[in-house]
């Protein structure tokens, strides 16, 4: 994009930067919303090229000894391997399995929320768009589901559900849906009013165009910020299930398994095993929520100087 | 002003009744709560050592599961098959009706006929007639020799016709039923948070140390040692392994030990020619199930590092078994040695047996029900992994994975078995003889384990009444199924409870918690 606009400005001086420039540029005003994309990219690309950067693969029991367990960090063990952070109670080298476990994380969160935004907007469209008894049986299903805690409903699934990463997705997908499509419905109803609609609907284009060509784009700002700031409820929500020990198999920690396996040898002074998974974590989120913050300050129009 | 003097008359109050009402309270923290009051829904021991606050056993058992006299007094052996018992006198049920030898008739009927119980109880009732002698006297028979009637009879509570007959088991839950002889009277159970007793007064066995005794169910291990040391309990039992060396340094905290009657071990399905959790490498049905054949079971047997287990997960609180009853129990065979690790023998074992490529397993496992129980699964799955058998973990809260159990949904399990009769006949007949839901026999053969020659020379060691022959047809059943890897033990585990500085417990080899033995260290 970068490029485009510079090659833009060889050919005429630019009397207004791009959009996305001006966008760039609000959002760089914030140093340290700055510094959360910095460290969230990093936690990122850990999480993309866990199986490149990790010292051993922490979900391969081959590559596990029980007689390596519980080595405080900085100790070779056995087999000649180095824990730089340590070993849990398996004998899994805390860095790699911090590593795996960040993918695990941010894959279930990431993937759960684009299915969950997708949904979500198209029914929050639909509602805004159609009105009526349509939009009345929608937003009383949203409103029944919000009113129930999250943790709650996504416990009763996973019971029902059983355990695995798919299974997860799908839990968290329907506690999350409902969210967006409140804010998209919102949204779209305050773009209802406007003329371009009134004009769409004038050259009788089709309901589907109108809803994805013309109003969809103009109820993004929210959904970007709500999405951000949710895919850290995601994450966390996802750790607090496992850490409950209703999530993912124990043979594939993710951050909150790691958490919870730690949690029993705390009070026995083995502090690492929870202490480094919860540092992994508690960066993620906080980078994730200045980002949102941020985005937040610069999509608001309210807010704008 | 008047919001601060009724503050203060409150406060006064509040005052005047903490001193003039000292009730002396013990509160203990429980790692795993009752499925139920009934004492004969389910032969578990969460729910038999709330069984013993309220109900009394015609014989009882010491803290080394020792046999003496309950609410019988004194008994004889008229002949091969007949006893005749002496029941105390004098014993009243919480209500004050008195204790009679039709209560004890009522019991023995009522034990095998619990509706929806998972069972457990029926074969120490079943095949035993009783008959009325005098009010106080009472006379057993059975159609065979039976050398085990006191243990049988020390093994079920006593409940009382009156309230009992037809009692359902949420009447003994809800309290209505839950009327007994024992030390302590029920006054509440909220489930989830509390169940509270008050004492007996006019208990047989005279006074107990409490007036009020409330149990609180707290699994969590560290939530369970942090109410301890932060005073809301007095007593926690079930203290985890990893946390024992920190809490002897503490001096505010008192520990109380001893080895313990339960065995770990994993049940294999030996008979289904398909099994629901063993697949072939490609992930499909496999054909016939490789666990029905011996050799694969002793090349898992072999692969798992029992020592490796003890130290690194269990911190040294376990004894390696390579049978079903811990020494100085009868009918241990001290010549049978915990298989030793071997996962190169294993391996080859396993291509013997037509599996060199091994298959996919998972192997289930309940959650905080035994200390590590997840934790030993684990690592057994990485021991399994090591010699070409993948397996998977699966790892479920108690009350589910009871139930799935029960229904036989799993090919490889964890259960634990305590020997409650302090001798191997129980643990054989229940864990090993082949599944028979009329006698009993089999009840918690998961693994639905059969060989009629074993079931012979175990029923033949269920009539005789010779100690010393009957010792020897207990071993020779225990190498018949150690033999066929029947069942792969893994090892005994040792019992630690943690008490406030000031109290002490008479830790049990069979784990029940029991406010009665708490005692003020003088």
């Amino acid at each position: 994009m970068s490029a485009a606009a510079a090659k833009s400005a060889d050919v005429t001086p630019p009397l207004a930067p791009s959009a996305l420039f001006r966008f760039a540029q609000e959002f760089a005003e914030s140093k340290i919303a700055l510094a959360g994309l910095v460290v969230l990219s990093i936690v990122v690309l850990i999480a993309i090229f866990a199986p490149f950067i990790s010292p051993t693969n922490p979900n391969d029991l081959l590559q596990l000894t029980i007689l390596d367990n519980r080595l405080p960090p900085g100790t070779t063990g056995s087999r000649g391997v180095h824990y730089l952070l340590g070993t849990d109670g398996q004998g899994r080298d805390m860095l790699s399995a911090i590593f795996y476990g960040l993918r695990t994380s941010l894959t279930v969160s990431i993937s759960s929320g684009l299915i969950a935004v997708a949904i979500g907007t198209m029914i929050g469209l639909i509602a805004a768009y159609f009105g009526g008894r349509v939009e009345t049986l929608v937003m009383r299903v949203v409103d029944i589901q919000l009113s129930f805690p999250t943790i709650l409903i996504a416990l009763l699934l996973l019971a029902f559900l059983g355990q695995g990463v798919g299974k997860i997705i799908v839990a968290l997908i329907i506690v999350q849906w409902a969210y967006y499509a409140r804010t998209v419905r919102a949204a779209a109803l305050v773009e209802m009013q406007k003329e371009y609609i009134e004009a769409a609907q004038g050259l009788q284009l089709g309901h589907l165009r109108i809803l994805l060509r013309h109003l969809l784009p103009n109820c993004l700002p929210p959904l970007i910020v709500v999405a951000t700031i949710q895919s850290a409820h995601a994450i966390a929500l996802e750790a607090t299930l496992s850490f409950l020990g209703l999530g993912l198999p124990p043979t594939e920690p993710s951050l909150g398994l790691l958490i919870a396996n730690g949690f029993v040898f705390i009070l026995s002074g083995r502090y690492w095993i929870s202490f480094f998974p919860g540092i992994a974590l508690l960066i993620t989120i906080v980078s994730i929520n200045l980002l949102g913050d941020q985005l937040r300050n610069v999509l608001n129009p309210r807010l704008q100087k | 002003m008047r919001t601060f003097r009724t503050a203060l008359l409150g406060f006064a109050a509040a005052v005047c009744l903490g001193t003039t009402a000292a009730t002396e309270t013990l509160r203990i923290g429980l790692a795993v709560e009752p499925s139920s009051l009934d004492p004969h829904f389910h032969n578990i021991q969460p729910n038999l050592q709330i069984a013993r606050q309220v109900f009394d056993f015609l014989i009882t058992r010491d803290h080394r599961q020792q046999l003496g006299p309950g609410l019988a007094v004194a008994w004889k052996a008229i002949d091969d098959k007949t006893w005749e018992f002496k029941l105390r006198e004098g014993v009243k049920w919480h209500d004050g009706s008195p204790f009679t030898a039709d209560d004890i008739i009522f019991t023995v009927g009522r034990v095998p006929n619990v509706p929806g119980s998972p069972g457990g109880y029926g074969s120490y009732a079943l095949g035993k007639r009783v008959t009325k002698v005098d009010d106080l006297t009472i006379r057993v028979t059975t159609d065979k020799p039976n050398p085990l009637m006191l243990n049988d009879l020390a093994t079920f509570a006593i409940v009382s016709r009156k309230h009992g007959e037809n009692a359902t088991t949420e009447n003994y839950n809800t309290g209505p039923a839950a009327i007994g002889t024992g030390p302590y009277k029920l006054v509440e159970w909220v489930r989830g948070d509390r169940i509270v007793f008050e004492e007996n007064k006019e208990y047989w066995g005279g006074r107990t140390p409490w007036d009020r005794v409330v149990f609180r169910p707290i699994a969590s291990n560290a939530s369970r040692i942090a109410a301890l040391l932060g005073g809301q309990v007095d007593l926690i039992d079930n203290v985890p392994l990893v946390d024992i060396a920190q809490l002897k340094r503490n001096s505010n905290v008192a520990l109380s030990q001893s080895p313990s009657n339960r065995l770990i071990y994993f049940a294999l399905d030996s008979s289904r020619h398909i099994s629901p959790f063993v697949k072939a490498n490609d992930g499909t049905a496999l054909w016939p199930n490789p666990l029905r054949d011996a050799r694969v079971r002793k090349a898992i047997s072999m692969a798992i590092n029992r020592p490796a287990i003890v130290e690194r997960i269990m911190d040294g609180g376990a004894v390696a078994s390579g049978q079903i009853v811990p020494e100085g129990f009868f009918g241990h065979d001290p010549s049978l040695k915990a298989e030793k690790f071997d996962a190169s023998g294993a391996k080859k074992i396993l291509t013997e047996a037509g599996y060199p490529y091994g298959f996919r397993v998972t192997i289930h496992s309940p959650r905080d029900r035994y200390p590590n129980d997840a934790s030993i699964t684990e690592s057994i799955a990485q021991m399994l992994t090591q010699i070409g058998i993948k397996t998977e973990v699966a790892i479920l809260p108690a009350s589910v994975y009871f139930t799935r159990a029960s229904r036989l949904e799993f090919s490889f399990a964890f259960y634990a078995f305590g020997s409650d009769t302090g001798e191997a006949s129980s643990p054989l007949n229940g864990v090993l003889s082949t599944y028979n839901a009329q006698t009993g026999a089999g009840a918690f053969n998961r693994g639905r384990y059969s060989n009629a020659n074993f079931d012979a020379v175990m029923q033949e060691a269920l009539i005789t009444m010779e100690d010393g022959k009957r010792e020897q047809l207990l071993r020779e059943a225990t190498a018949i199924a150690i033999g066929d890897y029947a069942a792969i033990p893994l090892h005994f585990q040792i019992n630690t409870w943690a008490l406030r500085k000031g109290l002490r417990y008479e830790a049990r080899t069979d784990e029940n918690t029991l406010p009665r033995s708490v005692s003020k260290a003088p």
